[in-house]
């Protein structure tokens, strides 16, 4: 065949070519196409054999660019049918790969952190902000640390507020029935400047019920300091229940008694169900009886080795049962404690 | 403490407060009030009877009355037969709710009509007397009763220990007042009364052998009493206080122990043998029938008031029955004594018995209140019984009260409570309160609290008054700071350090408990952990009189819970303390641990692939506290099934044991299926100190072999596994068992555990040829030193 004939042919594959791909309907159906028209035994690719054999550069030359221009053609037509295939494919995804999205997820098997831990860490938290650091200590106390180091003498009447469970080794030895005695260990501890906050388990002898359970969690917080004053101690709260409560709740300071403090307090919260309005949750006087706190008695540093006439400190405390309580609605204490899984995966 | 609004408001003087306004300043004067109960008496009337006639049909006596209303008549009908005619009742009408709950109906009774109901003392809940209609001393026929009883609320009023002298309404009156803004006229003192001849010393004699239990006893003799019922008024602040009136001489002891907080006790003079009366121990052996009808032993610790026999009476709790005023009685002893606080406390403990007397005693009570009660008693025996006063009580008073003085700079104040409180504010609030206030040339005040407040010894405490009653709501709010700071390093706390295995432990499904650390001894001796167990001398129940040496059983109380609820198959974790005791001090060891329990598994092969999905969640679970390696050796621990326990071995201390329960144990806990279990101690691990250092990403490709070891049932792949580590040369990366077989394919009595191996070089990348050969000489000192062969 002559060099013209040739690039002839050339340009007939390719429109042929470019005809056929622009008409395949299927990946497959281009995969073949391109063996028939592009592969090493199809009629265009077997060209360059035919023209190497050709003298003149200027005919090389001329053919090769038939060659080149009908390849490209036939390469550029399978590349944009492959796209507009791919297109029409996708276009079709919504009816051909349709889910019932509505249908429930599959839960991953992982467990939870008790509501208490949640809670105590909540608490923890935003003392550690105000400055404050952990301390722990033991819950088999002896009378000293419980009671006597904190004005609490023998066979007191003011002993009858905290029944206390006592053991059979030692006349000496009981469970703690406050957080407090770590108010001592702390002192002896740390010196001044002192600011701890202590969780942890307690015990009181009173029989289990929605309100009572003979083992219940503390925390409590105690600061010693030069010149602190039943301001701080109000101020620390307050920080203390907004960072727990959020900022719209209000606080109240009632005197009250306590041996180790003076003077002492009980501090309530203003109710959240009824914002202060008078309620159920709050016996409709719009406070909830939340902590008790006061200034330490001197007796108190001065038994935890702090010279009371340099220093003062406060301390105050809670159950963090009766915050979980008020924050998620729980009305029964028991159900901390039994570990009922339908009640521990609620939170 | 239950008050009556009425007592409390006419002693405080006060008549323009309700009785919730009392509630507010009394809770915010320390004394928190509960409960607010008024006695509603709206929509009765006073009626006159007009006539009184037997109901002439009814089968039980009944009495028809016509009662005049003052605009209109009408016929009620009534069981008592007191309401003559001319008398002056109160009169509830139909639809009326009366103060005891009772609902009036409009009613006909056997044919008569019933318009109404005249009212008992007990419907008007003036006593608990339902004998006769009430009968009133005035008020005309239409009045409203209100005008004529007055109108009283019930409050039940919190005192805290250190405040003995507000258990009565004198003293939460004068709280009340100075809460006010008032100060209470009435003087703490009563006046004397006068007496007559002859000397009441020669009408007894008083004898205090135990000076060190009572500090005073006054013995008040007052002869020619009229025993009768006590008028309405004191009835009803009686029964308003919650006591019952009995008669008028018992009634006045009660009424003045609530008035100003002084138990006493009257008793009949002419029982008092040898007429005297010696305060002593009690001897060994004596009984003394008490009021209560209780014949109680007495022991030589418990203090008594005995006559020239035997005891009368046991001090500060209860009289005895024999020497008790009755209907007969003409002459009283009228006892006004101050006892020991700690030691009537522990004669309460021991007899199990508490009365009025011993609540307000065990607090500790001021002596000079003694001879105020024995004052105000005197007088109003003389006016409500006719009694005769003699002069010259016997008053022994072997331990006077020390004054109190307390010197302080008003400066103090301010410096402790954080607020500037002017000199006049606080002299007025300490006058409120009955403190004497001398003011010193250097600018120090001198303070002298009343007799009756032995809660005041030091400045913190005058502060405390102070800061009462100028109102803490007005003290301003501030934060420590600005202060020297020397530094506590913010380290984590341990709880928050361990919450990392927390949060691991969820994520492999395991749910936290939080168990009582109180368990049963009973259940620990049967399992066989109840060793260096601390048993509590008090236990409120069997369940809950040990405390817990191993935190296992406690999660196993936790699943058997759960699957009696209908959740047969649980993941649990707890991180706890555990008590153990120690023989070289009184305090047990309180170590930390973890315990995890996963249950309901069906079958041997469950139960080993649970133990090993364990072991991987608690190595994860270390792992986030310390990086480590654990190690594991079999082991057979108490609870645990023999043949799938291992030690749990860290940093070569063992710390617990990891394994399947022992089926004995779950059949103890009634649960069905197999379980998995793991308990140790997390503070060794806590201790380790390992720092965590990135390792380079590798650069060069690894080459994966796996390795099928056939060996002996007893070759464990730990042993394996080292043996592939030793001879694997450093190109070994890894080595890890990842199967175990059994069957047609290897023969009787071996097993094929197959490891998977990753063969890499930091430098270059390895050939076939190069870990073909490795593993080759593996294979050798494989078959060498445990006789394996291979499979394909």
């Amino acid at each position: 065949m002559s060099e013209d004939g040739l690039a002839q042919r050339a340009r007939e594959i390719a429109a042929e070519a470019v005809g056929a791909v622009a008409r395949a309907a299927a990946p497959e159906e281009l995969e073949r196409l391109r063996v028939t028209y592009l592969g090493s035994r199809s009629e265009l690719m077997a060209m360059p054999r035919a023209f190497r054999t050709l003298a003149g550069a200027e005919e090389r030359r001329v053919l090769g660019q038939a060659f080149n221009a009908a390849r490209t053609a036939i390469e550029a037509a399978l590349d944009q049918r492959a796209r507009e295939l791919e297109r029409s494919r996708l276009a079709d995804l919504a009816e051909t790969e349709a889910i019932d999205v509505t249908f429930p997820g599959i839960e991953p098997r992982i467990g939870r952190l008790h509501v208490l831990t949640r809670v105590q860490r909540e608490i923890e938290t935003v003392m550690e902000r105000l400055g404050y650091h952990v301390e722990v200590g033991p819950e088999v106390e002896t009378d000293w640390y419980n009671f006597e180091a904190l004005n609490l003498p023998p066979g007191h009447a003011v002993r009858d507020m905290q029944d206390t469970f006592f053991f059979t080794s030692s006349e000496d030895l009981l469970l703690r029935t406050h957080t407090s005695p770590m108010q001592i260990r702390a002192m002896e501890r740390l010196q001044p400047p002192i600011y701890v906050i202590v969780p942890g388990r307690t015990y009181r002898r009173d029989a289990s019920d929605a309100s009572h359970s003979p083992q219940f969690m503390q925390v409590e917080a105690l600061a010693v300091d030069e010149g602190l004053t039943v301001g701080d101690l109000k101020g620390t709260v307050m920080a203390f229940a907004e960072g727990v409560w959020g900022a719209e709740r209000r606080i109240r300071f009632r005197p009250n008694f306590f041996p180790y403090t003076e003077p002492s307090f009980e501090f309530d919260v203003s109710c959240g169900v009824c914002a202060g309005r008078g309620c159920r949750t709050c016996a409709g006087t719009g406070w909830l009886e939340t902590g008790g706190c006061g200034m330490v008695h001197p007796n108190v540093l001065r038994n935890g080795g702090v010279d009371p006439e340099r220093y003062t400190g406060f301390a105050w405390g809670l159950g963090i049962e009766r915050i979980a309580m008020l924050r998620y609605g729980i009305d029964d204490l028991r159900l901390f404690y039994e570990n009922d899984l339908r009640f521990l995966e609620q939170f | 403490m239950r008050v009556s609004y009425e007592w409390l408001t006419d002693l405080a003087g006060v008549r323009d407060v309700t009785p919730t306004q009392v509630a507010e300043v009394l809770t915010m004067a320390g004394f928190p009030v509960d409960e607010v109960r008024p006695i509603d008496l709206s929509g009765l009337q006073v009626g006159r009877v007009l006539s009184q006639r037997p109901h002439p049909a009814s089968r039980h006596p009944l009495w028809v009355h016509e009662v005049d209303l003052g605009d209109h008549v009408r016929s009620i009908v009534a069981g008592a037969a007191n309401a003559v005619p001319g008398s002056l009742v109160a009169v509830a009408l139909p639809g009326t709710t009366v103060p005891d709950g009772t609902v009036v109906r409009d009613a006909r009774i056997a044919g008569i009509p019933a318009q109404g109901m005249m009212c008992s003392e007990r419907e008007l809940l003036v006593s608990d007397d339902h004998g006769g209609i009430m009968l009133l001393d005035g008020g005309k026929p239409g009045q409203a009763l209100e005008e004529v009883l007055p109108f009283d609320a019930w409050l039940d009023v919190e005192v805290t220990p250190n405040r003995p002298d507000c258990l009565s309404h004198l003293g939460l009156a004068r709280e009340l007042a100075a809460g006010l803004g008032r100060r209470l006229e009435r003087p703490f003192m009563p006046a004397f009364v006068d007496g007559i001849e002859p000397p009441g010393t020669e009408l007894i004699a008083v004898e205090i052998e135990a000076p060190d239990l009572c500090a005073r006893y006054i013995g008040a003799p007052i002869t020619g009493v009229r025993v009768g019922p006590s008028p309405r008024w004191l009835r009803r602040r009686l029964f308003a206080a919650g006591v019952r009136p009995i008669n008028n001489v018992v009634d006045v002891t009660n009424y003045v122990a609530l008035e100003y907080g002084q138990p006493l006790h009257a008793f009949d003079l002419t029982r008092i043998r040898g007429r005297r009366i010696v305060v002593r121990r009690a001897r060994p052996g004596e009984e003394l029938l008490c009021l209560d009808g209780q014949l109680r032993r007495l022991d030589s610790e418990m203090l008594v008031i005995a006559d020239a026999e035997a005891p009368i009476a046991i001090a500060g709790l209860i009289g005895g029955e024999e020497s008790a005023v009755s209907e007969a009685t003409t002459d009283v002893l009228l006892e006004a004594a101050n006892f020991d606080g700690v030691s009537v406390r522990a004669t309460s403990r021991a007899l199990r018995l508490r009365t009025e007397a011993s609540t307000r005693f065990e607090k500790g009570l001021s002596p000079e209140l003694a001879q105020a009660g024995a004052r105000r008693a005197a007088a109003l025996l003389a006016q409500l019984a006719h009694g005769r006063v003699h002069l010259n009580w016997a008053d022994r008073y072997p331990r006077p009260q020390d004054p109190v003085r307390v010197r302080f700079r008003p400066e103090q104040v301010d410096a402790l409570l954080g607020v500037h409180v002017s000199l006049q504010e606080m002299e007025s609030a300490l006058r409120r309160l009955d403190f004497q206030v001398q003011i010193q040339d250097d600018g120090s005040w001198d303070l002298l609290p009343p007799v009756y407040r032995l809660d005041i010894h030091i400045p913190a405490d005058v502060a405390e008054e102070v800061g009462r009653l100028y109102g803490y709501d007005k003290v301003p709010a501030t934060l420590p700071g600005n202060r020297r700071f020397s530094w506590v390093a913010p380290l984590p706390s341990q709880e928050r350090r361990l919450d990392g295995l927390r949060h691991v432990l969820a994520g492999a499904g395991f749910t936290e408990a939080v168990t009582l650390a109180l368990v049963s001894g009973a259940l620990l001796d049967r399992l066989g952990v109840a060793e260096r167990a601390m048993r509590v001398l008090n236990p409120v129940s069997d369940e809950q009189d040990t405390m817990r040496t191993t935190l296992l059983p406690s999660l196993l109380q936790v699943a058997a819970l759960n699957a009696n609820r209908g959740r047969p198959a649980v993941s649990v974790f707890e991180v706890g303390r555990v008590y153990l005791r120690r023989a070289d001090r009184p305090q047990p060891d309180e170590p930390v641990r973890l315990g995890a329990l996963r249950t309901g598994l069906g079958s041997a092969e469950a139960g080993r692939t649970a133990f090993l999905e364990l072991k991987g969640a608690l190595e994860r679970a270390l792992d986030a506290l310390v990086p480590l390696q654990v190690a594991y050796q079999r082991d057979a621990a108490t609870l645990f099934h023999p043949g799938r326990c291992a030690r749990v071995v860290v940093a070569g201390r063992p710390v617990g044991y990891l394994g399947e329960l022992h089926p004995a144990v779950l059949r103890d806990f009634d649960l069905d299926g197999r379980a998995v279990g793991v308990e140790l101690d997390l503070e060794p691990v806590l201790a380790l100190d390992v720092p965590r250092r990135a390792c380079p990403l590798p650069r060069f490709p690894a080459v994966h072999r796996d390795l099928a070891v056939v060996v002996a049932e007893e070759v464990e792949a730990a042993t394996l596994e080292e043996t592939i580590r030793g001879a694997g040369g450093e190109l070994l990366e890894s080595a890890l068992a990842f199967d175990e077989y059994r069957g047609s394919q290897v023969p009787e009595g071996k097993k094929s555990i197959a490891f998977t191996m990753t063969f890499r070089s930091p430098e270059r990348t390895l050939t076939d040829a190069e870990v073909d050969a490795r593993l080759e000489r593996l294979r050798r000192v494989l078959a060498d030193r445990h006789g394996a062969t291979f499979r394909a």
